[in-house]
């Protein structure tokens, strides 16, 4: 069975009077433990599929079934321990968090919200999130913007597996990093994935990073799915106009000087 | 191959919070006229600050030591008529009240003594060089009315309004699709060669930085890394740190960071 099961899903946006369709017609699947990437240029509907899938925004039309159940049904308290099982990390953490939260209390609300943890047990927790994301625990007294930005996405990511999420929801998550941290951080999200099998749904403009990093990928283009598969296959010869014209635009390192033309 | 800008041990300071913190230090690199040249580096090295030093852009409250020399003949260049400037975020340096054709125009008058209606024919052929579709339209449009790439070509219009000898680049496409973003690139790549200008091309994207750019200088912390050919610096970096950069690049032909094999089991 799969892990979330994304069956026509539908959103439309009333923009000045004209309705734009962000999300057509989307269905995809993602297994246990893997990474579906979704890329796209701005304004495929990639965040949208995020917030839709997250039950952060309310679609039009669709089915969403996650760990078995139809996630766009539940409600209430059923709802809320759901949530627990997925989770979501951002491009720019300083805009998720609260800006005068301490690390501690970022790390704190998810334990004590989902009911995981005992006030007394927290500290303890919160030192064993800051350790598993490679963070030292006498970072958590600090406030949320005295630190680094890798530091600030580590910190995302220890709120996000707090509640042992079996599905985290990445957008644009590595998209804003220095490219040094960059790799660190993408190593620490595969470390996780093996440990703990938690599936991401990794959203990406940057092709070079879904083509590492992910099993599968679908490339949307105005909202619908353009071409999806294997994402290497996918990558290196794209059948799609959008997966051609995304492959054509990606930087590549070149060793001679092309002449102005 | 003669020098547009010398720069000689520039050392920019700002205060922050009531401390004097170093962004450049010790400085010394020469603009080639005519040349395409990228300043990379991540975040807090300095590259902005190179750029906005060279503009004359810096805050009044940073210390400035060194100098910036402009050895060719003529007056100290003045920023909107020998210094053309794209930033980041075009929705932050267009004027949102302003029509697209009028924040052209002004340029082209207050630096070309154009009249008005000089002014708004200039504007109209420089959004049709810079590929607007529907020039006629867009000179009444306002920004909003835009997209993020064509609100970034009516920028690049306006910054060569008046034919500036040097053309500076501040992270001009990192808020842009990479569609739209190699779109921009080879703009500013076919402008830069129609009008003979000098390029100034500032990024953290080293790959970006070898498709348009005939010589590198990487930044850190404030500091010049090292400076050289795009060929040189890719293929024989002399530093660690240029080698570190090059290896984070993930690329379409990159290994895969994923094991597979491991993942169903």
């Amino acid at each position: 069975m799969s892990l979330l099961t994304v069956s026509n899903l539908t959103k439309r946006y009333r923009r000045g009077g004209k309705v734009v369709t962000a999300v057509d017609d989307v269905s995809f699947h993602i297994e246990p433990g893997e990474t579906l990437a979704l890329a796209g240029p701005s304004g495929s509907g990639k965040s949208t599929i995020a917030g839709l899938v997250l039950r952060l925004i309310e679609p039009d039309a669709g089915r969403i079934e996650f760990e078995g159940d139809d996630f766009l049904a539940l409600r209430g308290a059923k709802l809320r321990a759901r949530r627990a099982r997925l989770q979501m990390v951002f491009q720019d953490p300083l805009a998720a968090f609260n800006p005068r939260a301490t690390v501690a209390r970022v790390l704190d609300d998810p334990l004590r919200i989902h009911g995981i943890a005992s006030r007394a047990e927290r500290p303890r927790r919160i030192a064993a999130l800051l350790e598993r994301v490679g963070l030292a625990a006498d970072l958590a007294p600090r406030a949320i913007h005295e630190i680094s930005g890798g530091q600030r996405q580590r910190v995302a990511i220890a709120r996000a597996i707090a509640t042992g999420p079996s599905l985290i929801v990445l957008d644009e998550a590595v998209s804003a990093l220095d490219v040094s941290v960059r790799g660190q951080i993408l190593d620490l999200l595969l470390d996780l994935q093996s440990q703990e099998r938690i599936a991401y749904l990794f959203i990406s403009h940057d092709l070079g990073v879904v083509r590492a990093l992910a099993r599968r990928v679908i490339l949307l283009d105005a909202g619908r799915i353009a071409e999806s598969g294997d994402a290497r296959a996918v990558i290196d010869a794209p059948q799609s106009a959008i997966g051609r014209a995304l492959v054509a635009a990606a930087p590549r390192l070149k060793r001679t000087t092309q002449d102005a033309s | 191959m003669s020098a547009l800008a010398s720069i000689h041990d520039l050392t920019v300071t700002y205060r922050r919070d009531g401390n004097a913190v170093a962004a450049l230090r010790n400085i010394s690199l020469d603009i080639v006229a005519g040349e395409r040249l990228a300043v990379i580096g991540e975040s807090g090295s300095g590259k902005s600050t190179l750029a906005l030093a060279i503009a004359g852009l810096l805050p009044a409250s940073s210390a400035v030591d060194g100098r910036i020399e402009w050895p060719g003949p003529g007056q100290p260049p003045l920023l909107g008529r020998d210094i053309g400037f794209v930033f980041q975020d075009p929705s932050v340096s267009l004027d949102p009240v302003m029509t697209v054709g009028k924040q052209i125009a002004e340029v082209a008058r207050t630096h070309l003594g154009l009249t008005w209606s000089q002014a708004y024919a200039k504007a109209k052929t420089l959004l049709e060089r810079v590929r607007l579709p529907d020039p006629d339209s867009a000179l009444h449009a306002f920004p909003h009315q835009l997209s993020g790439g064509q609100k970034q070509r009516v920028a690049i219009a306006a910054a060569i309004a008046a034919g500036p000898k040097l053309l500076i680049a501040d992270e001009a496409t990192s808020a842009l699709d990479t569609i739209v973003q190699a779109e921009i690139v080879a703009l500013i790549r076919r402008l830069v060669a129609e009008d003979g200008m000098t390029l100034l091309f500032i990024s953290h994207d080293i790959a970006l930085a070898t498709e348009l750019a005939e010589r590198i200088a990487v930044f850190r912390h404030g500091q010049l890394v090292e400076l050289g050919t795009t060929a040189r610096i890719v293929g024989a970096p002399a530093q660690a740190y240029t080698r570190t950069l090059l290896d984070a690049h993930i690329g379409l032909d990159a290994a895969p960071l994923l094991n597979r094999s491991g993942l169903h089991a």
